[in-house]
């Protein structure tokens, strides 16, 4: 193999750069400057990451990750609050049960969420039959909404208000309520009481 | 590597998991992760280390009987992992999985690897230290310390122990280790190799000396604090989150060093690149290697973070760096090592080229395959709608589905990759059968007589460059801890000491190279000063969470205690390697707790060791899951996932529902348990353990069998399903004694500045 400081000998080496004499099993080393942008990469992050500690620990009242998450859920729930639904009014369910753009949209949600326990067609699995007119935690719209919502723990049936929200809960009550017979459950929500 | 694309197939068809417990994703994840990096990039380091260190010392190995100890060793411990983690012998940390004797057998034999190196550079022939042992230097010491502290555990039987540290210690101590096993088993000893193998292929001198010494130190004292970024926005304290993002931006620079002098060095070579397989491997390698050292610290943006965070990304990520980085480094020093070692032609440089470009071409399928499936689902995951009130995808399952089509891209890319590695093998056993061994011996003239006399240790301490760093980092620990005037004094010594150490440097550069130049002479200085900048962003990290994060400084939420069937169940889960896709940490953000419910706060997994936060959600978070749903609906679950989530690629759980649970050790597990501080009674009896144990199991296969699940007391799957309905349950000791349940949202008291 050809030594290689016989290559670099022949070279010019430009201003400020030496080679070193020493050689490591015929490796040889370079001694110049170090690249400017590299350097600047090298400063600025260590001058960045002094300035972000000391700016977010001690001088600008920051909030911790905590609090800020608990604002934002606050202000999060203050928009739910403003465009909230009467969930405890059963007419309003019964209109959306007649409109088409409720029960399809419940109908599309019921169908990516519901069906592994209450079945395709609502009969039952894991999870109670919808469309036996037995209505085990109440056949009004208000109680089939706040079951959804609430969930019912000890019985297995999941809280899906924070993962659905409001609207698509009331769509998934519209759709149910569309696949029962409307007299039928008003009678029976009625005598519930 | 075989095992990767077995895995990679199985995320994509859950029917590639032969319903085999042995085969299943969450056991060979294990064998996959644990087999890149200690079987392939060890076996391939060790190699690299005692070819150059030799030849950089000019003597022989110092003992060929520790040697031959340490390669048996070492494929014994490869065998004993191949075999006990697919049977699911696991302490449940991700690249820490071994049993803890093997852990034991993993220690010494490094040890003996360590104590053969260091001989060896005691009784070299050649006066200083080249760079490249730097990094071997860096290399042992500190992945020792690393290796014992995490690895410390409380055995209870022969396959089985607790890791001492639990819930945010153990998560702090595990990714502390995980960062650097990254840092100095991945990336250290490789930079060594490239700064022997690429100059030697390249027949050139290395760019500059002068970044070797700045990037060396700089990359050693910086990567150890680097930790926490695999923790950001979880319950990890706030300052340790900050840290670890500030120094992973810091490390860019260094990691980039490393780069500039590998590819620098190759100016004036570029003519091979054409020709030379080897060159064009190591020109890659380097790139790659400067790619993922700046995605790393991109990733470690807090912001940046929350998307990226349990998908993908990370696992692109750590591809380009292990694939593109380590495995083409390797896959060069192999072709140049090969022929040299036995006196030959290599066999085919055609077939050599053929692997560059089927490895290059895979690694870029595999690596845009998870950029996109990683952003895909990250933003599909944290997308809200209705004015950021509702999740946009609430069904976890929709983002799977949207990203198959990238899974199956990977799967392409990693067998494109492993084909190229198989005519590696076959190319290097060809190219071995056509020569024969060298015998390697050569006559050195020693040049250590010069060196005698001008021994003296203790100049090479006390140093203006060592005092200034000491006095720079004591008053920056003094910034970091500090409160009021502690504090500005901190940041007054601080800025004080940096800018006297500048202009001392700049009055008398010439004499701090000369040090530098010294301070090589004495490798066991050497060695000790590594030591300290590898120590440092640990002990500042961990030793504060270690003695303030207990349960008994918890305020607010603390975790309530498993009873002996949870914690059976515990302890199958952490077996089955459910960490490997499903975390339990809900981090501080609307989406994370829109889906999943209210954020996990610390105290909520103090007393569990090991932690299982996870680093990756294939499928949902888990930490709210305990009274979510019914037993039921998970008794169906495990027995075959789709049945209830329909798309699901999680693999069917069948051996649950036929094994007993294992209970014998019980006893010993739960005084273990107390010895760690968990709060169990003391002195429990074996009869009053199973008592609790039985009538716990009863009830739920009583309420299972009510709506016509049946099974019985003792099978593993009762456990799980008492471990999954614990998940979560915590008392809050700072909440009077009311009979509320908690509110999803607490109000918030202190916000307003």
């Amino acid at each position: 193999m050809s030594d290689p400081s016989h290559n670099t000998e022949q070279e010019m080496l430009p201003d400020g750069v030496v080679l070193k004499e020493h050689s490591y099993d015929g490796i040889q080393e370079y001694d110049q400057q170090l690249p400017r942008w590299w350097l600047l990469t090298l400063y600025g992050a260590i001058v960045f990451s002094a300035a972000y500690w000391l700016v977010s620990h001690y001088y600008m009242s920051s909030l911790t990750n905590e609090q800020r998450v608990e604002k934002e859920m606050q202000a999060i729930n203050a928009i739910r609050l403003t465009n909230s639904i009467d969930v405890s009014n059963d007419e309003l369910f019964w209109e959306m049960r007649h409109n088409p753009a409720f029960v399809l949209a419940g109908e599309k949600t019921f169908q990516s969420f519901c069906i592994p326990c209450h079945g395709a067609n609502l009969e039952g699995g894991i999870g109670f039959n919808l469309v036996d007119s037995e209505w085990v935690h109440g056949a009004a719209p208000p109680a089939i909404y706040n079951t959804i919502f609430n969930g019912v723990p000890e019985k297995g049936m999941q809280a899906w208000g924070d993962m659905l929200g409001q609207k698509r809960i009331t769509e998934v009550v519209a759709y149910i309520l569309s696949k029962n017979n409307e007299s039928a459950m008003r009678k029976s929500a009625a005598s519930g009481e | 590597m075989g095992a990767g694309v077995l895995i990679a197939s199985q995320l994509n068809s859950w029917r590639v998991n032969f319903d085999l417990p042995w085969l299943t994703f969450g056991r060979l994840r294990p064998l996959h992760t644990n087999a890149a990096i200690f079987a392939f990039v060890g076996n391939m380091m060790f190699a690299g280390i005692y070819y150059s260190t030799q030849r950089l010392c000019r003597c022989r190995l110092a003992s060929p009987l520790l040697t031959k100890i340490h390669f048996f060793g070492w494929q014994f411990i490869i065998v004993c992992a191949a075999i006990t983690l697919p049977l699911g012998y696991s302490r449940g940390k991700e690249y820490a999985e071994l049993i803890w004797p093997i852990n034991i057998l993993v220690a010494v034999i490094w040890l003996v690897f360590a104590a053969n190196f260091f001989w060896t550079l005691a009784k070299r022939n050649e006066k200083s230290l080249y760079v490249a042992l730097w990094f071997y230097i860096a290399t042992i010491v500190t992945v020792t310390m690393l290796y014992v502290v995490n690895h410390l555990s409380l055995p209870t039987s022969l396959t089985h122990s607790y890791p001492i540290f639990g819930g945010v210690q153990d998560a702090l101590v595990q990714w502390w280790y995980g960062h650097n096993a990254v840092a100095f088993f991945l990336t250290t000893p490789i930079l060594g190799i490239m700064y022997y193998f690429v100059p030697k292929a390249a027949n050139r001198p290395v760019y500059s000396y002068r970044l070797s010494v700045i990037h060396f130190w700089s990359l050693v004292f910086i990567y150890i604090w680097a930790g926490p970024h695999h923790l950001l926005n979880t319950a990890l304290p706030g300052w340790l989150q900050t840290l670890g993002m500030l120094f992973s931006l810091m490390l860019w620079a260094p990691s980039w060093g490393g780069m500039l002098n590998g590819l620098l060095t190759l100016r004036g070579a570029w003519d091979k690149l054409r020709t030379d397989p080897v060159i064009k491997f190591f020109a890659a390698g380097v790139t790659f290697y400067g790619m993922a050292t700046f995605e790393g610290p991109l990733m470690s943006i807090k912001s940046v973070n929350a998307l990226s965070h349990y998908s993908d990304w990370t696992i692109g990520h750590v591809h380009g760096g292990t694939l593109g980085w380590n495995g083409f480094m390797a896959a060069g020093m192999f072709y140049w090592l090969t022929p040299r070692l036995w006196n030959t032609k290599l066999y085919s440089q055609s077939m050599a080229n053929m692997h560059f470009w089927l490895g290059m071409v895979g690694i870029l399928l595999y690596v845009a395959a998870m950029w996109v499936s990683g952003i895909t689902q990250g933003l599909m995951l944290n997308a809200t709608a209705e004015q950021g009130t509702i999740l946009a995808y609430p069904n976890f399952l929709d983002t799977l589905q949207a990203i198959r089509p990238m899974m199956w891209c990977r799967v392409v890319g990693g067998t494109f990759y492993l084909i190229g590695f198989i005519m590696m093998a076959f190319n290097l056993w060809k190219t071995a059968r056509s020569g024969s061994p060298v015998n390697g011996s050569i006559e050195v003239e020693s040049a250590m007589e010069e060196m005698v006399g001008d021994t003296n240790r203790f100049r090479s301490y006390a140093n203006a460059p060592v005092v200034y760093c000491f006095l720079i980092i004591a008053s920056a620990t003094l910034m970091i801890f500090g409160h009021g005037a502690s504090f500005l004094a901190g940041v007054f010594l601080t800025a004080t000491f940096t800018i006297a150490a500048f202009a001392h440097f700049e009055m008398s550069g010439a004499k701090w190279g000369q040090w530098y130049d010294e301070l090589l002479k004495h490798g066991l200085t050497f060695t000790v000063l590594t030591i300290i900048a590898a120590a440092i962003g640990g002990a500042v990290q961990i030793i504060p969470t270690v003695t303030m994060q207990r349960a008994d400084n918890i305020e607010g939420r603390l975790q309530i205690p498993y009873t002996p069937l949870e914690l059976t169940g515990r302890d199958i889960y952490v077996s089955e390697g459910c960490y490997n896709c499903h975390s339990q940490m809900i981090r501080t953000m609307t989406p994370d707790i829109l889906r999943y419910g209210d954020y996990s706060r610390l105290g909520e997994s103090i007393y569990d060791h090991p932690f299982q936060w996870g680093s990756k959600r294939t499928g949902p978070d888990l930490a709210r899951e305990g009274g979510k749903r019914s037993d039921e609906w998970h008794f169906y679950h495990l027995l075959n996932p789709r049945d209830i989530s329909p798309g699901s690629n999680m693999p069917n759980y069948t051996w649950l529902f036929t094994k007993d649970a294992k209970t014998g050790t019980l006893e010993s597990k739960i005084n273990a348990m107390r010895m760690l501080g968990v709060p169990y009674d003391i002195g429990l009896s074996e009869e009053e353990i199973m008592a609790e144990y039985n009538s716990q199991a009863a009830e739920i296969v009583q309420r299972l069998a009510e709506k016509g699940a049946y099974t019985e007391p003792q099978k593993q799957i009762v456990a799980v399903i008492a471990y999954l309905q614990k998940l979560g349950a915590f008392e809050d000791k700072d909440a009077p004694n009311e009979n509320t349940t908690p509110l999803p949202f607490e109000p918030v008291t202190s916000t307003q500045p």
